[in-house]
């Protein structure tokens, strides 16, 4: 009888712990509310809930405290652990740049002017530790921004009333900003119109921490936020944990996923063969995309891991600037034969494919990218070029090319400067190390004549990349506007385009494209393609179902184990 | 009986007969003086016989005619420069076409014909003409720097010595300044800053990208491990009896320094000759490997073996084979540099051997001590 009794026990036993693994394993029909850490259970439905994953970074994220990280590295963790009033949808492709009410109930409503930005915030919404949110977090969260400081401040301190002076410690707040935590009201006042703004609140950099966070870099102990994941176990320069935040199921806010892991451990590598191989024989999850995959080990990829690793395309721009303010590129035609000599085929090669070749400043994913030919055709002509440098009485000018250390870019100036010797000038290469390249050839003091130069997007918006050839970009240090590209037509149009808010791009799309066209007609750089970064898992995830971002890369929180 | 101070020691064992000394004259079966024999004859002779040492001088000397033949071989056989890119070209190998660098960005390997006989780098460059003219840039950088540091250190040196006093304290600390950093440190800080800006002094102006910058910061910073040696030997020279002979004949330091003592040291410059140009050409690839020697595009065995780091596991004779020309000409002169001394000193492998047998002996005498 007693055996009896203990049978019918543990098939009880079991049955209950068959219903709470189906439960925990079941799919969210509302996108929320599952928290659970089983690991196990796979139910028909929806991704598998639970478990760790590791990703490998060859490269450090700069700043793990989110009021100053700028790098990829940083922000691939942060867009899910700090949000801010506005954020981007979860998609892939061009859907990703679609903006969302992140913290705040709804879009903004923007003044007639656009210079007024309004804002009511959720209620009832905490950070990771617990404490409430408040609508002054938010301007404690933008002052601490400017203050500590975030590399891209300027996209505030340009624009929003008073933040200049706050900045140059004139002023004890930032007067443009106001918020009532009673009705959750927050306001911003601009300067100036500025389309890209709702752009620039959906920065994880101005995300809400909570008021009296101290005013200093918190990497090694990342302040609380309010997201569906948290930093948590920072090894500074080893490694850290982004941890699933359980009070973020309470907030149902629509269209943030809460993710579907319990924790992603970060591992940092110094060598990208191994961190490549390890994710190849499984030992780790994720090749982080900001690294360069060996070009070794891309067949061997590509063959074993068809199914895992996909090339996708960043919306970037990679070009040869062209000092127009000096000999010979103050001549057009020069610039001209540069543009019809370069062969963005080989560049192609030598970024191992990892590249998509073009000719326009907008790169495709960018409204306003041109869908029209080259205006100096897609073929290289190196003869009608070096005809043109003849002519224009060009031939054997001395010319000094600038470059990085690091590779492709280092090979893409050894083929530009062979390129530039074929049509008839005397090139010849300075190569200086990654760290000091921009702001060496942002000095006025080397005045480059021609070099390499790349823009990533910060930002879906054509004015982020049209900012690289306003003429009050010019500056005498870090100065952004390599080519000094001056053009009054440009600074017309770009005065009233800037203004569209980001919401209402698609109107001026077709004006976007005209603009875009008339700079590569008058060749002010040469532009030879965006890059396209590594998507590449191991075998033990959902490869096809995880979502890759087009600013921020893998969306850790679509990513769920098999 | 005046001897010329200068004569060369016909002993055999190095040392230089000295003016005023009480040496024996050697004779003849006739009772006549034996016709002298020099010791660079001597040396020459005992080098003949170090077959080990000729054939490795004959190996650096293959690879510097080889090197010496760059243009030649670019020209007639290769049909191409040495920074002339074919990334999006094709080759003809055995009747089949073949990209020069596939679009996955791998270059091709050794074709073992005319055009890419050895393959090439990642931007479709003839790696052979590379390794060529990358060697004569290596070889060039090698022995510039040797003359610069064998020409500035046997002045500094011989002043040193011979002057004592002031000079030696200035010029002594001087050289432990320059001996105190780390010579690839040295070499890199160095490097870095005048690859941006070139060096000017006076009337010489040389850009940052021309080959002899880097020759003179190698140049420079061997310095002391010439000068030093050479110091400590003319402290010893400066109180023989042929100095003070000149000096009491009224010759001037500069006529003492150059007549006298030079020659006196002149064995000692010989035997360095080659060791020098071997560190010169091993220091020369480590910076330009590290970006601070040799600047890009030009080739030279250090810059070929950084570009081909990240090919290796694909691309092995990327960084094989400047390698291996590399390790062939540092150690044919390394050992060929041997031989030169063991012949012209012999007397050093004596020393060398001695302290090589008290080395051992006392490390016997510790362990039997702790036993």
């Amino acid at each position: 009888m007693r055996f009896w009794a203990r049978i019918a026990c543990a098939m009880l036993v079991a049955l209950a712990l068959s219903v709470f693994v189906a439960a925990c394993g079941g799919g969210d029909d509302e996108g929320g509310g599952t928290t659970s850490a089983e690991t196990t259970g796979g139910a028909a439905g929806g991704a598998r809930q639970g478990g760790t994953i590791t990703v490998l970074m060859g490269t450090a994220p700069d700043y793990l405290d989110p009021q100053l990280a700028y790098t990829t590295q940083a922000v691939e963790a942060h867009w899910i652990s700090y949000t801010g009033l506005l954020t981007y949808a979860r998609a892939d492709g061009e859907a990703g740049t679609r903006l969302l009410p992140g913290l705040a109930e709804d879009l903004p409503t923007i003044s007639r002017d656009g210079r007024t930005y309004d804002f009511v915030l959720r209620r009832g919404l905490r950070y990771s530790d617990g404490t409430p949110v408040r609508a002054t977090d938010f301007p404690y969260s933008v002052e601490r921004m400017v203050r500590i400081p975030w590399g891209g401040r300027s996209f505030v301190t340009n624009y929003v009333v008073g933040a200049q002076e706050y900045d140059t410690g004139r002023a004890r707040s930032i007067s443009g900003i106001t918020a009532n935590d009673a009705t959750g009201r927050i306001t911003i006042r601009l300067r100036e119109a500025y389309g890209a703004f709702e752009n620039v609140l959906a920065f994880p950099a101005l995300a809400f921490v909570p008021s009296g966070t101290p005013m200093r870099n918190l990497s090694s102990d990342p302040p609380p936020g309010v997201g569906p994941y948290m930093l948590d176990n920072v090894v500074p320069n080893r490694s850290f944990t982004v941890r699933r935040n359980p009070l973020f199921a309470d907030f149902r806010i629509p269209d943030i996923p809460l993710g579907n892991l319990d924790a992603i451990n970060v591992r940092l590598v110094s060598n990208t063969n191994s961190e490549a191989q390890q994710v190849l024989n499984n030992q780790a999850d994720i090749f982080d995309p900001g690294d360069t995959l060996p070009p070794a080990l891309l067949p061997q990829i590509e063959s074993q891991a068809r199914d895992r690793f996909e090339r996708k395309p960043v919306p970037s721009t990679f070009y040869f600037f062209l000092n127009t303010t000096k000999p010979p590129f103050d001549n057009e035609r020069a610039r001209q034969a540069v543009n019809m000599a370069l062969d963005r085929d080989a560049l192609v090669r030598l970024s191992s494919g990892f590249f998509e070749p073009s000719c326009f400043f907008l790169p495709e994913g960018i409204v306003g990218h041109p869908d029209s030919p080259c205006p100096f055709g897609d073929e290289p002509d190196i003869e009608g070029a070096r005809r043109i440098i003849r002519e224009e009485g060009l031939e054997g000018t001395r010319l000094v090319v600038w470059g990085q250390e690091r590779s492709p870019r280092k090979e893409y100036v050894d083929y530009y400067t062979d390129m530039l010797n074929r049509i008839g000038f005397d090139a010849q290469e300075r190569i200086i190390a990654d760290t000091v390249y921009f702001p060496t050839i942002g000095n006025e003091r080397t005045d480059p004549q021609t070099g390499f130069a790349n823009w990533l997007q910060d930002f879906p918006n054509p004015s982020d990349f049209y900012l690289l050839l306003d003429a009050r970009s010019i500056q005498p240090t870090n100065n952004q506007n390599f080519s000094k590209v001056d053009d009054p037509f440009i600074q017309r149009q770009l005065l009233r385009l800037n203004t569209v808010p980001a919401s209402r791009l698609d109107t001026v799309a077709d004006d976007w494209r005209s603009l875009d066209e008339y700079t590569a007609r008058r060749a002010y750089n040469a532009v030879f393609g965006s890059i396209s970064v590594p998507k590449f898992f191991s075998e033990r995830l959902n490869f096809e179902d995880a979502i890759f971002h087009p600013l921020y890369f893998n969306d850790w929180s679509s990513i769920s184990l098999k | 009986m005046a001897i010329d101070p200068a004569t060369p020691d016909t002993t055999g064992t190095g040392a230089i007969r000295e003016a005023g000394g009480d040496v024996p004259a050697a004779v003849g079966p006739d009772g006549r003086p034996a016709a002298g024999i020099g010791p660079y004859r001597l040396g020459l002779r005992r080098l003949r016989r170090n077959k080990v040492a000729l054939a490795f001088g004959a190996l650096f000397l293959v690879i510097v005619v080889l090197c010496l033949a760059a243009p030649l071989y670019a020209d007639h056989v290769a049909h191409t420069g040495p920074n002339d890119n074919h990334v999006t070209e094709q080759v003809t190998v055995r009747g089949e076409q073949k990209d020069v660098v596939s679009p996955a960005g791998l270059p091709i390997g050794p074709t073992w014909q005319g055009r890419f006989l050895l393959g090439a780098d990642q931007n479709g460059r003839d790696l052979a003409v590379r390794l060529l003219y990358g060697g004569r840039n290596s070889l060039q950088v090698g022995f510039v720097a040797t003359l610069i540091t064998m020409v500035l250190a046997t002045i500094v040196g011989i002043c040193a010595g011979y002057f004592r006093g002031a000079v030696d304290g200035v010029l002594a600390r001087i050289l432990d300044l320059i001996w105190a950093y780390p010579v690839v440190l040295l070499g890199i800080a160095l490097g870095t800053s005048l690859a941006l800006g070139g060096i000017t002094i006076g009337p010489l102006e040389l850009s940052g990208n021309s080959l002899y910058v880097p020759a003179a910061i190698i140049g420079i910073v061997y310095i002391p491990y010439v000068a030093k040696p050479i110091r400590g030997q003319v402290l010893g020279l400066r109180e023989k009896e042929f100095v003070d002979a000149a000096r009491v004949q009224g010759a001037s330091s500069l006529h003492i320094m150059s007549r006298e003592i030079l020659p006196n040291v002149a064995s000692t410059l010989i035997v360095f000759l080659p060791l020098m140009v071997a560190n010169a050409i091993l220091l020369e690839a480590a910076l330009s490997y590290l970006g601070a020697g040799i600047q890009p595009p030009n080739p030279s065995w250090g810059t070929m073996i950084s570009d081909g780091i990240r090919l290796i596991p694909s691309a092995i004779h990327l960084t094989f084979v400047p390698g291996a020309m590399l390790v062939l000409a540092v150690l044919g002169i390394n050992v060929f540099g041997d031989g030169v001394r063991d012949a012209l000193d012999p007397r050093a492998r004596v020393r060398i051997s001695a302290a090589r047998e008290e080395k051992i002996s006392d490390e016997a005498m510790e362990a039997t001590v702790e036993h």
